[in-house]
């Protein structure tokens, strides 16, 4: 039982590693980012090119992985995003077609397939990352055996929330970003420079896909197309939990985490995820504000 | 609104014309495949009546089209070759055999425990007729659920969303009856009287256009009517509506569950076009590409949708007969869609109007005026 609840925790914290970024960017500034599951993936790239041609193993990845990622959703920013505030159902449309840009130039090795160069660790096949050896087998508490990876992810999630939480409940953006979540105009009067706190968020929220993307490429197959079915995930986690609250995001990825993990070991795993959809759909026309949902004015 | 009305009339009628004359013009195989893209452009009508008419963006669209295409693939199924040569006199589809247990009876009504529901698709009208009702019954309950719990925008997005996800684990779960990720394949033809149709052959070229020209014709009709004006009013302002003594809930319902009857109807035309029926034709991909070509072709517009998923398809399948640029014409495609949105918010469709109205309408809108203005002076003659 114990182990059942640990790869539930563990289903947990993966969801929850790509709703943090989008619990940020979608609350904070009313942007369906469908190009997050593309940073996901950038971030799994990241960690089998830096494999590949620096001879660095995963932990190195992370933080080169948030840069990537996050300079990446900068650009997009500036590019795309910004002239699409207060068209929540466009950003959708724009962001997929940016998604489907990100897919493309991963699977074409940035066109240079065209020329017959080819990028060792890109194009349409499937890649590995191996992950070392601390991170490999399993542990014993409590006469379950556990494994490893899984506890590092949740040890990673846990961290990555904690300093979520403190960006945006400690820090002087922090504050400025909530502002925002409240209201835009009214923070704009107030002095804050809602651009520039927009891209830095927008920036912060890839960058924390791009950390998911290192984790994800620990336990799946990295390929151009793996990030779509998580974006959609994370946007069910945050939905779920309320949008603008971390809070919510943190319960509802737990609870959807478990109900996957206990239901999948009682039967297989295409049920559980659909016992999950279910689950949200009935909590989103129950409760469509979310379950943690702030009080507006 | 009115002198714009024979203009687009004149539009809709153009388009029937051209795609009544394309066989001329085709050999089999293009007349095979422009019919499937004959019906995503239906698909494409579809989106621009929940989205531009009524303000509901369904992302769960291929649940609509699955329901349909599944509906009217079972009954094929069971009147494929493959189903009547298992053993038996009564049509028995071979993936059940396949998987059956041993000892198991070789009927359909007991070959796994829930094959029964098979029985009544021995008909072929029966599978058609459920291709309609099973849509419509399925937006019927959601939209009745959703809207009146008055559920808008972005959620009900995500609601069709994560509900077209849900249908197509559980499709692929049914492994027994549905032959899960496989789904149902090798169809046979679909018959009225003694006509087969070939999806190969002119007579099901015609079928598809027809069904179109008329779902798009009385699409066109049904957004005119008193009930489409009050749903624009809802879809521009919901509150207002509702003051005004409207029963919201009910007219998104009504044309939610429109929408879906069309998406049915495409899916059973589809499947046979296609002669298959698939859990892909429920993946998040195909739902929100659906999305794309109504964006594209103009969201507001029914027939500029239906264009836009024509000419994005017709465009695709020339661009990729050349090798490699099969993946390269994707990237483009994501980048025309990132500029439409960008810079064309309302698609071909709203150029087309915008057009429409800088030369047409401005003029004879002038005519008008002056010969009302002539007409009131000599009034004032008298």
């Amino acid at each position: 039982m114990l182990e059942v609840l640990f790869i539930g925790l563990s289903l947990g914290s993966i969801l929850l590693l790509v709703a943090l970024g989008l619990a940020i960017t979608y609350g904070a500034m009313g942007v369906i980012n469908m190009a997050h599951g593309e940073m996901v993936m950038v971030g799994a790239y990241v960690t089998v090119l830096s494999g590949i041609y620096l001879h660095t193993n995963i932990f190195v990845a992370i933080p080169l992985a948030f840069i990537v990622t996050a300079l990446l959703g900068l650009l997009i920013e500036r590019v795309v995003v910004r002239r699409l505030y207060g068209r929540l159902l466009d950003t959708l449309l724009a962001t997929w077609g940016i998604a489907i840009l990100i897919q493309q130039a991963v699977r074409l090795e940035f066109g240079l397939s065209f020329f017959g160069i080819h990028i060792q660790g890109l194009g349409p096949g499937l890649q590995n990352v191996s992950v070392p050896e601390v991170l490999q087998g399993t542990f014993t508490i409590a006469g379950a055996d556990l494994n490893r990876y899984r506890a590092f992810i949740i040890l990673v999630t846990v961290i990555l929330s904690l300093l979520t939480w403190f960006i945006v409940y400690r820090t002087t953006m922090g504050t400025q970003v909530r502002a925002i979540i409240r209201n835009p105009k009214m923070a704009a009067a107030c002095g804050i420079d809602v651009t520039r706190v927009n891209a830095l968020t927008f920036a912060l929220g890839s960058g924390l896909a791009g950390v998911a993307g290192v984790m994800m490429s620990g336990f799946k197959t990295v390929f151009p197309d793996m990030g779509t079915p998580m974006v959609v995930d994370g946007f069910l986690v945050v939905v779920m939990g309320g949008v603008g609250s971390l809070l919510g995001s943190v319960f509802s990825a737990g609870i959807l985490g478990e109900i996957n993990g206990l239901v999948a070991a009682a039967t297989n795993d295409i049920l559980a995820r659909a016992v999950v959809f279910g689950v949200v759909i009935a909590i989103i026309v129950l409760k469509p504000k979310g379950l943690f949902a702030l009080k507006g004015r | 609104m009115s002198s714009k009305r024979p203009i687009d009339w004149a539009l809709y009628a153009v388009f029937v014309v051209l795609i009544m004359l394309a066989p001329l013009v085709m050999d089999s195989f293009w007349l095979n495949r422009v019919a499937k893209y004959l019906v995503y452009g239906m698909l494409g009508a579809a989106i621009a009546l929940s989205w531009g008419y009524a303000g509901i963006l369904n992302l769960g669209q291929g649940l609509f089209f699955g329901a349909g295409a599944y509906m009217l693939a079972m009954s094929l199924k069971l009147a494929s070759q493959t189903s009547l040569q298992q053993g038996s006199d009564k049509p028995v589809p071979d993936f059940m055999l396949w998987n059956a247990e041993p000892g198991a009876p070789t009927e359909l009504c007991c070959i796994n425990k829930a094959s029964f529901l098979w029985l009544p698709f021995q008909s072929q009208w029966f599978g058609v007729a459920m291709g309609l009702v099973l849509p419509v019954a399925l937006a019927g309950i959601l939209g009745t659920i959703v809207f009146r719990k008055r559920i808008s925008g972005v959620f009900v997005s995500i609601i069709t969303l994560a509900l077209v996800l849900l249908v197509r684990l559980v499709v692929i779960d049914a492994q027994p009856i549905t032959n899960g990720f496989n789904g149902l394949t090798d169809l046979g033809w679909f018959k009225v009287g003694d006509l087969e149709f070939d999806p190969y052959v002119v007579p099901t070229y015609y079928l598809v256009a027809v069904s179109l020209s008329l779902v798009l014709v009385s699409a066109r009709l049904l957004v005119e009517t008193r009930a489409g004006i009050i749903l624009q009013a809802v879809r521009d302002d919901q509150n207002r509506a509702r003051y005004l003594g409207f029963d919201v809930p009910s007219y998104q319902t009504f044309f939610f569950a429109v929408s879906a009857a069309i998406a049915g109807f495409a899916g059973m035309l589809y499947v046979i076009v296609s002669e298959f029926a698939s859990p892909t034709f429920m993946d998040l991909t195909f739902s929100i590409t659906m999305v794309v070509w109504a964006a594209v072709g103009g969201r507001s517009s029914i027939l500029g949708a239906c264009i836009g998923a024509i000419l994005i398809n017709v465009i695709s399948a020339t661009v990729s007969e050349t090798e490699g640029f099969a993946e390269a014409w994707k990237a483009v495609i994501g980048l025309i869609f990132v500029l439409v949105v960008l810079y064309l918010p309302r698609g071909l469709g709203g150029l087309a109007h915008d057009l429409v109205d800088r030369f047409v309408v401005r003029k004879r809108g002038g005519g008008e005026r002056a010969l009302r203005v002539t007409s009131t002076s000599s009034q004032a003659a008298e």
